[in-house]
């Protein structure tokens, strides 16, 4: 149990800081976030990236576009708002500094 | 073979089986429950549909297909998630307080395993553990107290959510129960309610999914119903409905009978002896003929929509069509030969000379006196069980054979200008000739007596026993000389014409008064008000007799 939930914390934080990586790249439709998110083991199911993609938003980290497409209804392209480049920026940081932290940490129990 | 049905997600139109209908159905109000305490409950939602919508247009286009099929389906669902997925993947992540409130105990849920309607009840008994009987006899009690069970009922089934998936089941049968759910603090507790109270804004777009939940649930459970109970039902309609007919079959038969074989004498009471004598059993028969035809093929029709069985051929269908149409056409020309002997009217008089009184008053009598036919005296061995005694009959009119006709006689009083008192019969009849119809009021007589002052009037007239029933009539015109003092019994009354007894009695002040007094004046009758009405004479007979007609 305990673990599960460690688990589901590490994930929830970093889930969120990959979908900001990913947008920043430009407009992007949540599919293509879905497909790098499994091709990195992040998510599994679709379902779980909306939630994500409106709470995001309505944070104001995100904006969408609706773009009409051949297949099917219009899609939502989301891209970061300035705010949103902010967040990811202090992330990027915030990372930077958990990466090498978890490194040596992981280092010193070798 | 499978049955498709056409689907509409956010505007994209697809042709979907109903099997992938049923399991996409059930997915999508899952999803909408799951995100139904989130903020922007719709808008994920809608995302979500948009999405499947597109990952069909896709997999159509792919495999260059027309119909959604259920692997479609499963693979959609797959690829987007359950929502067991769902909450291990991200339940934490906006973990809602209500949702921890009663994940540690029981959750009221609708039981869909075990409903008669809604499965409200059910879900009730699932909360509390106690035993489903229980909760739906409450229910029963309470809707026969004014109803408020059904209202109740209506509500909570709008409000309770169904438990679809398995995590629901559990929930709503508390098997995820365990110590945590005792040791939860009083603390807590406030603050969940505070959080559901905020909350409550949130709930209220929720509201709109669940009233959708509710029509389309209601919609299943009307399915059923008509596919089970409802089959059921039309069956015992279907039943009844035989029965109604075949019942009126039945009496058409027995009343043909009645008409043809068994007795001519209906024929001579007066409905049946309009009809001529050699019409009346082809009137009989093409009568019976139209009423029964019509039930029997109501009967038919009805084995065949309701018991699937084909008892009935097109062209027995034909048959009976034309043998109706037959018998209708005979009824039509018979009945219209019968109202053609209504065709012409004659009328003859003749006058009753009546003996003048000394005091000039008269009283105007009901003949109460009825007959027996020689028949029921002979029946009734009246000569010597009766000998000596007297037969009073009631007052009742209805049991005089001859009142089924109407009402053939008709008493008009007018001033006289001599001194003789006279009374004018007037017979008429109709016919198809005027000769027939002159033929059919000389037919008939009217009793008319004089005893000393009292005047007796019949109250039909008299008509062969044979004779057919062509509206004979007779018209009495009393006429009486001036000043000439007339008591009228209240039993005259619906015979006299232009006369109210009753008004007169009431300006007498007494409406139970049994006779009306009236004098004739220049200007014709006037109520004799307010001067002592004249004792009833000795020889008046007050207790009926009856007479042995011979």
């Amino acid at each position: 149990m305990i673990i599960e939930n460690t688990q589901t914390q590490m994930r929830k934080g970093i889930l969120e800081y990959c979908i900001l990586s990913i947008i920043s790249k430009g407009e992007t439709y949540a599919s293509d976030i879905i497909a790098d998110l499994k091709k990195s083991q992040m998510l599994v199911v679709e379902g779980t990236l909306y939630p994500l993609l409106t709470r995001l938003k309505n944070n104001g980290l995100l904006t969408y576009n609706w773009v009409e497409s051949t297949s099917g209804p219009p899609r939502k392209y989301y891209v970061l708002s300035p705010e949103g480049r902010v967040v990811l920026e202090q992330l990027d940081k915030t990372w930077q500094e958990l990466s090498s932290a978890v490194q040596t940490a992981l280092e010193n129990r070798k | 073979m499978n049955k498709t049905i056409i689907i509409n997600i956010n505007g994209i139109v697809f042709h979907i089986e109903e099997d992938a209908y049923e399991i996409l159905r059930s997915y999508m109000t899952d999803v909408k429950r799951h995100f139904a305490n989130e903020e922007d409950s719709i808008e994920i939602t809608t995302d979500i549909e948009n999405r499947i919508a597109e990952m069909f247009t896709e997999i159509l286009a792919r495999e260059n297909r027309p119909v959604v099929v259920t692997t479609d389906v499963t693979t959609v669902i797959g690829l987007m998630g359950t929502i067991e997925d769902f909450e291990t993947e991200a339940e934490q992540q906006s973990a809602t307080y209500t949702e921890k409130q009663f994940s540690d105990t029981r959750k009221l849920f609708r039981d869909p395993d075990d409903h008669l309607l809604g499965g409200v009840c059910a879900g009730i008994a699932n909360y509390f553990d106690i035993d489903t009987v229980w909760v739906r006899l409450a229910f029963a009690l309470t809707t026969f107290l004014g109803g408020s069970g059904v209202i109740a009922y209506i509500i909570l089934w709008i409000i309770v959510p169904k438990a679809v998936t398995r995590a629901d089941k559990m929930a709503m049968k508390g098997e995820r129960l365990d110590l945590k759910g005792f040791v939860k603090n009083f603390e807590e507790e406030v603050k969940n309610v505070h959080h559901t109270l905020n909350n409550a804004s949130h709930h209220a777009r929720p509201f709109v999914y669940k009233v959708r939940d509710f029509i389309s649930d209601f919609f299943d459970h009307f399915k059923y119903f008509l596919t089970g109970a409802g089959k059921v039902f039309l069956k015992l309609v279907g039943i009844l409905i035989l029965m109604l007919c075949l019942t009126f079959i039945v009496m058409d038969i027995i009343g043909l009978t009645f008409f043809t074989a068994q007795g001519r004498d209906v024929f001579h009471v007066f409905p049946f002896s309009v009809i001529n004598n050699g019409y009346s059993d082809i009137i009989a028969f093409s009568a019976f003929a139209v009423i029964a035809i019509p039930a029997l093929a109501i009967m038919l029709s009805t084995l065949k929509v309701i018991f699937n069985s084909r008892v009935m051929g097109r062209s027995t269908g034909y048959t009976m069509l034309i043998l109706w149409i037959v018998a209708l056409t005979f009824l039509g020309y018979y009945s219209s030969k019968v109202v053609a002997d209504f065709k012409e009217e004659a009328s003859f008089s003749q006058t009753v000379n009546i003996k003048a009184t000394a005091n000039n008053t008269y009283y105007l009598k009901l003949n109460d006196v009825k007959y027996l036919s020689k028949e029921d005296s002979i029946q009734l061995d009246i000569n010597d069980k009766f000998k000596g005694r007297i037969i009073l009959n009631d007052d009742d009119e209805d049991d005089n054979r001859y009142e089924t006709r109407p009402q053939s006689v008709n008493i008009y009083i007018e001033r006289s200008d001599v001194s003789q008192p006279v009374l004018v019969e007037s017979f008429s009849a109709r016919g198809y000739s005027k000769k027939q119809a002159l033929a059919n009021a000389t037919n008939s007589s009217y009793y008319f007596a004089q005893k000393d002052s009292v005047l007796n009037f019949d109250r039909t007239l008299k008509i062969p026993f044979n004779a057919l029933w062509r509206n004979q009539e007779v018209k009495l015109t009393l006429r009486i000389p001036k000043n000439a003092i007339l008591v009228i019994d209240r039993k005259l009354e619906r015979y006299v014409n232009d006369l109210s007894l009753w008004e007169c009695a009431r300006a007498n002040k007494n409406e139970n008064a049994t006779t009306a007094t009236f004098v004739m004046t220049n200007t014709g009758l006037e109520c004799k008000v307010d001067t002592l009405v004249q004792p009833v004479p000795n020889n008046v007979p007050v207790i009926d007799t009856i007479i042995n007609q011979q």
